[in-house]
């Protein structure tokens, strides 16, 4: 009962053993077998391996059919298998063949081991070091003898048998802090069993820098350290990517700085703030003394922005608003400045807000800009709207874009009227080329603007004097945006000029006529005297009665002409002082129609027809006495200087213009040659025909009347045709 | 009476004051100034006679007292046309301006006119009428 007893031995093996004979069936198995490879049976023995393990792997089979022929062994550290289902089972077996007494091969001893679970997590972690770059490494310190794994030999770009030493190993660390580093590390560790975890450049074989995380531990025995050893990690591409963002970091920080930019940070989630030192900068207050941002937040915002910006802040939250506003903030000094906030706001998936980030930055200076800048707009717009000068802002096509009350009342313009023009439209013509050459010339950038007299049109029509400057408003760029008009209305100015012209020239008339008035009085009544002295002297002498009486007649009339004379004189000095403010309103048809009836006797004598043709109700502004004088003269002179060969027609009529009222005399009479005569005409003493009554008086007397009233006296005539006299009158006021 | 004094042939007053030319008459027959008076009463009359005459072939008067201030043609536009008269005798012709104009542009304007001899101030007297035969005469 050898055989029995063997097999009641391996029955309780550890391992799982099974022994098999020559056809392969189970001749002795250990429980460990039963409970691993065969689970379903109660037993096994003298049954057929392979019907008791059907699926077992073709290699396995074979191998066990090799060694039972051959009687050899086998032995594997563990095969992996994979199964049609895909099941993986790692296999771990050695087989010997027995041989009997006989010394023949008896059967198999067959040990297997499933070592799956083993041999999967190994795997895992050879996959997982290779993923993730982790090498590892251990020095016997004993032995002085230092192991690699392969990553950590790729990592330093290494043949897979280099064999490295302690001392080679660290002068892979770069030159310098590196490599200071790490010894230092290392030799704490030796001393005193400090572990090391850090990130240092290696330059690898290949001369390429690295930057690798040392991971290292000690083992101590009896108080000696035995063992080094740790892992060795490539995160160049981590750290060269953090340092970039540290870069980046930085720079964003000096950007931010130097703008003044605060960034501040909003956990919406955990409700947390975070500021940068910026942020206290512009608050204007010290990190210390404040618990939290929130507290310093609070304490720093303007009471009366308080509730707006909390409420910008939920608004940003629901999504309804993006986060972008103004607001102030009170300095512990006192001082308010003006902050401008934007922020992003982030969200989850599900669109649920976790996080705002923004940026505050000071914009106190372009505030107060604002301010000065609306400030000085309000000022401007005050000066414009209560400017005497008229003022206006002008479109580059002359447009009126603003106007302000002088320049209306000036033009007569009510503002809406006034809007709807442009400067072309109401300026008189001849001065427009010159407006607008000088505008392009503005426009050119030739001057910066310009100034000149001009004028314009009211709106009733009459002439407005104006002193135009004009000046181009441009904005940054250069850009013209609009002019500026300013005119000074010199109407007023121009027509005291005119009068005063007026006046300078009526006064060198004056004085020039008052010059000939004296000499025509000096010679008018020199030879008077001079005839009386003459006559009188002969009277002394003269013997002869007759010539006595004679010379007494002519003395008589000598003196009747200097009575005469003097009474012209008079007449013509009463003209000359005539004042302009006994002027009335006078109905010329009746002043004509009362004259004619006082000349109806030599009208009627002379045959001559008279006709008025006046407008009845036609009213004149006029010295009464001088009209009188006047119609008397023009008259009088009609019906004298008749032609002797033709009935004697007196036309009167008049017309009306727009300034005065024209009288006309027109008669068909001798006619006066007025090439010869047209100075003389009106002077004192001047008489053109041989008549006895002509005193070369009346239309002298005449010119100086009308002229005397602010009117004029014109004269058409034609020898042997006849004469037209015309007088211009005022209009009577109304 | 003086030696010197030639009596003046033929006078031609004209003025259109007849006190005027009665005293002047008056005083030229007093001194025997002139042979032949002729009087015309304005600058055209005068001008109309003085061309007759010249049409006629007649010899123009040797003097003339000119009047200034004269209705229809004054002595000045008498003195314009009759510069322009064809004459045979012109420059034998003295005309004296006879005015009582004592205004400086009259007497002035008298330069303008080669015709015209001298400016004499009314009332004519003895001695301008005894001046003028002796200027003739020398």
């Amino acid at each position: 009962m050898q055989t029995l007893s063997i097999t009641s031995l391996i029955k309780d093996s550890p391992s799982a053993v099974a022994i098999l004979d020559t056809q392969l069936r189970f001749a002795g198995n250990s429980r460990v077998w039963l409970n691993d490879f065969c689970p379903d049976h109660e037993s096994i023995l003298g049954k057929n391996y392979f019907d008791v393990i059907p699926h077992t792997p073709e290699k396995l089979k074979s191998i066990l059919c090799e060694c039972l022929e051959n009687g050899s062994r086998n032995l594997s550290e563990g095969e992996k298998f994979i199964f049609p289902s895909g099941k993986i089972q790692w296999l771990k077996w050695k087989i010997n063949a027995w041989t009997n007494s006989d010394e023949e091969i008896g059967g198999l001893i067959v040990l297997l081991e499933d070592v799956t679970k083993t041999k999967r997590l190994e795997e895992l972690y050879q996959k997982a070091e290779r993923v993730a770059r982790i090498g590892g490494w251990e020095v016997d310190m004993t032995t002085n003898f230092i192991y690699w794994t392969d990553i950590t030999k790729d990592i330093h770009e290494v043949p897979r048998d280099f064999k490295p030493d302690l001392e080679t190993g660290i002068n892979f660390y770069k030159k310098g802090e590196h490599r200071e580093k790490i010894t230092n590390l290392i030799t704490n560790a030796i001393a005193d069993g400090t572990p090391w975890d850090t990130e240092l450049i290696i330059v690898t074989k290949k001369g390429n820098e690295v930057w690798v995380r040392a991971k290292g531990e000690v083992e101590f025995l009896d108080g000696k350290c035995v063992r080094l050893f740790g892992t060795f990690q490539d995160i160049d591409e981590k750290k060269k990517t953090e340092l970039k963002f540290l870069e980046a970091t930085q720079r964003l920080e000096i950007a931010t700085r130097g703008a003044n930019v605060g960034i501040w940070d909003f956990d919406i989630v955990n409700n947390q703030l975070f500021w940068d030192d910026n942020m206290y900068l512009l608050y204007g207050i010290d990190k210390k003394d404040f618990n939290g941002v929130y507290e310093a937040w609070q304490s720093g915002l303007h009471p009366g922005d308080k509730i707006r910006g909390e409420k910008e802040i939920a608004m940003a939250i629901s999504g309804e608003k993006e986060f972008d506003t103004e607001f102030r903030v009170v300095w512990p000094n006192g001082e308010t400045r003006y902050i401008k906030a934007t922020a992003v706001t982030q969200r989850n998936a599900d669109g649920k807000a976790i996080k705002m980030t923004g940026t505050n930055w000071d914009i106190t200076e372009l505030k107060n800009t604002q301010m000065m800048l609306s400030k000085s707009q309000e000022s401007f717009f005050g000066a414009f709207e209560n400017s005497d000068t008229g003022m206006a802002i002008v479109s580059i096509n002359g447009k009126w874009i603003k106007v302000n009350q002088s320049l209306c009342s000036s033009l007569g313009y009510k503002e809406k009227e006034l809007l709807k023009l442009t400067f072309q439209q109401i300026t008189h013509p001849e001065d427009l080329q010159n407006d607008i050459e000088l505008l392009n010339q503005t426009i050119a950038g030739e001057i910066p603007s310009y100034r000149m007299g001009k004028r314009y049109f009211h709106k009733d029509g009459s002439i407005i004097h104006g002193i135009l400057t004009v000046t181009a408003v441009r904005n940054i760029n250069g850009k013209i945006l609009h002019f500026i008009s300013q005119v000074t209305d010199i109407t007023p100015q121009i027509e005291n000029e005119k009068k005063l012209t007026r006046l300078v020239d009526i006064t060198s008339e004056q004085n020039e006529s008052l010059l000939n008035f004296a000499h025509i009085v000096s010679h008018n009544l020199r030879s008077h005297s001079s005839n009386l002295a003459m006559l009188t002297k002969f009277l002394v002498k003269e013997e002869s009665d007759e010539e006595r009486q004679n010379l007494l007649g002519m003395l008589s009339g000598a003196s009747d002409s200097l009575n005469e004379t003097i009474l012209h004189l008079n007449e013509v000095v009463q003209v000359k002082v005539g004042a302009l403010e006994k002027m009335k309103s006078i109905n010329l048809y009746d002043s004509i129609k009362n004259v004619k009836k006082n000349l109806n006797l030599i009208i009627q004598e002379k045959n001559a027809v008279c006709e008025i043709n006046i407008p009845k109700n036609l009213m004149v502004s006029a010295i009464p006495a001088y009209l009188d004088s006047i119609v008397l003269n023009l008259l009088s002179n009609g019906i004298k200087y008749s032609s002797p060969d033709r009935k004697p027609l007196i036309q009167i009529s008049s017309e009306v213009n727009e300034e005065n009222i024209i009288l006309s005399f027109k008669d068909n009479g001798l006619g006066i040659d007025l090439n010869k005569h047209r100075e003389k005409l009106f002077g004192m003493y001047k008489t053109f025909h041989r008549n006895k009554d002509a005193k070369g008086i009346g239309l002298f007397i005449t010119k100086n009347q009308i002229e005397a009233m602010s009117g004029k006296i014109e004269v058409e005539s034609t020898v042997g045709v006849g004469s037209t006299f015309k007088l211009h009158f005022k209009k009577p006021l109304t | 009476m003086n030696m010197n004094i030639t009596k003046i042939k033929s006078v031609c007053i004209i003025d259109d004051d007849p006190i005027f030319i009665y005293g002047t008459k008056r005083i030229m027959n007093e001194v025997d100034f002139a042979d032949e008076i002729i009087i015309y009463n304005d600058g055209l009359a005068a001008f109309d006679g003085l061309k007759a005459m010249t049409k006629k072939g007649e010899e123009l008067p040797s003097m003339i007292f000119l009047d200034i201030n004269m209705p229809i043609m004054n002595g000045w536009e008498f003195l314009d046309e009759f510069v322009q008269l064809p004459n045979n005798n012109s420059e034998n012709i003295t005309i004296y301006i006879i005015s009582s104009s004592v205004d400086p542009r009259d007497i002035a304007r008298i330069h303008e006119y080669k015709v015209v001899n001298n400016y004499i101030l009314k009332p004519i007297s003895v001695e301008d009428l005894h001046n003028i035969l002796k200027h003739v005469g020398s």
